[in-house]
């Protein structure tokens, strides 16, 4: 959830945010992603626009502003687990 | 045109709310067409390449749920624990209960040993329907509690955690239900008992003459046994002074009910006409005599289990 959030800053289409968090190291299962991001609409975090100009028509999606600021404490929180554990690990000796 | 993805789409749409189908099933083929492609590009043939895409894609019924943001499951975590405890109790007694008495009342109309197999048949017949309809309850309330409680949840949402170990609320859930149900069973055997005279009318199984003082007097009892459970859950744990008032509660229920058993005045005499079984009068001393040790042994198991409790809950 937090890669969408981040991957659609730039607006993409379901099938091509799938091989882009895939590149990065994110396999997501495209009936896990597809849902996904319908539910991420629903809840406003993410806004959506249907492009006709292509082969065929594709809806795109876009971080909202909510979906920002949503995205920025579940980024502070992944932060803050990172650095748990840095601590942790470092704190236990071999 | 009846292609897999054609097939594929109308499986998973079916199940999917009718005012976003079309959203979902313009994006959806979208999204086939797009990972068919990717495929044909590599070089695959496209029928070979479609099957694959669709097995990607899994079962359409749990790509809808997902859509849908439906439950995959009867009764979630939330309440499975107070289903099942509300299940076993329920069935560890109700079935059997009822199961002797329709023996009890076929052994009465003359039927000996012939009366076991009805009994057992109504006991298992009673525990399907406990099962059931309980089960359709906490069905009902997972899926409502389900939309409200689920889109946007955050952490401030969460219930303040009862720090109480002593007394769960499943267990103080489950003696408020099973006592206004014996509430409710007092006057509603009054009026419909499955028992009937010659007349076709409706035989109240308890002498209709206790209404004068001791059903409502145990009605009371019931009551106040009630608003002890709540008082009790609200304390959190046992204490003596909760024991002491348990019993004097208990006591003041049982030996009442055992004193009529005994005295043969808790029965309602009219049943001696339409059950021949219950006219003699050494078969009702048998009786009064087996409600009177049952409701005993019931209460000294409680209160010793009760005793035991409280001497670790305060110790």
């Amino acid at each position: 959830m937090v890669a969408s959030l981040v991957a659609l800053r730039r607006p993409d289409y379901g099938y091509a945010l799938l091989q882009r968090l895939t590149d990065h190291g994110f396999p997501v299962d495209a009936n896990t992603l597809y849902p996904l991001l319908r539910r991420l609409e629903d809840q406003g975090l993410l806004s959506s626009e249907w492009n006709t100009e292509e082969s065929r028509p594709r809806k795109f999606y876009r971080t909202s502003d909510e979906g920002e600021s949503m995205l920025g404490r579940l980024l502070d929180d992944l932060a803050a687990v990172q650095t748990s554990v840095t601590g942790l690990i470092q704190g236990v000796d071999r | 045109m009846n292609t897999l993805t054609d097939r594929y789409l109308a499986a998973t749409l079916r199940s999917v709310p009718t005012q976003r189908r079309d959203e979902i099933a313009n994006e959806l083929r979208a999204s086939i067409d797009d990972m068919i492609e990717a495929r044909t590009d590599g070089g695959q043939d496209a029928t070979t390449a479609e099957r694959e895409v669709l097995t990607e894609l899994g079962n359409p019924d749990v790509l809808a749920a997902r859509y849908a943001d439906r439950r995959l499951q009867l009764i979630g975590p939330a309440y499975y624990l107070v289903w099942l405890r509300l299940l076993k109790l329920l069935l560890s007694f109700i079935p059997a209960l009822v199961g002797t008495i329709v023996a009890i009342v076929e052994a009465a109309e003359g039927k000996g040993f012939g009366a076991i197999g009805p009994g057992i048949f109504t006991a298992i017949q009673v525990a399907v329907q406990i099962a059931f309809w309980l089960t359709v309850t906490f069905a009902i309330i997972e899926r409502t509690q389900a939309t409200v409680d689920l889109p946007g949840w955050t952490v401030d949402q969460l219930p303040a955690a009862p720090v109480r170990p002593g007394i769960p609320l499943a267990d103080t859930i489950a003696s408020v239900i099973m006592l206004v149900l014996t509430i409710g069973y007092l006057p509603f055997q009054h009026y419909q008992s499955w028992v009937h005279g010659t007349d076709g009318d409706n035989i109240p199984i308890l002498d209709p003459g206790l209404w004068r003082f001791w059903l409502p007097a145990l009605i009371v009892v019931l009551v106040a046994s009630l608003i002890f459970e709540v008082v009790k859950y609200r304390i959190g744990r046992w204490t003596w002074a909760l024991f002491g008032t348990k019993a004097l509660l208990d006591l003041a229920f049982a030996v009442p009910l055992a004193w009529l058993a005994l005295s043969d005045r808790l029965l309602n005499p009219a049943l001696g006409e339409r059950l021949s079984w219950l006219a003699d009068a050494d078969n009702r001393n048998i009786l009064g005599l087996s409600i009177a040790v049952g409701t005993a042994a019931i209460v000294v198991l409680d209160l010793v289990d009760t005793a035991l409790k409280t001497r670790r809950q305060t110790a």
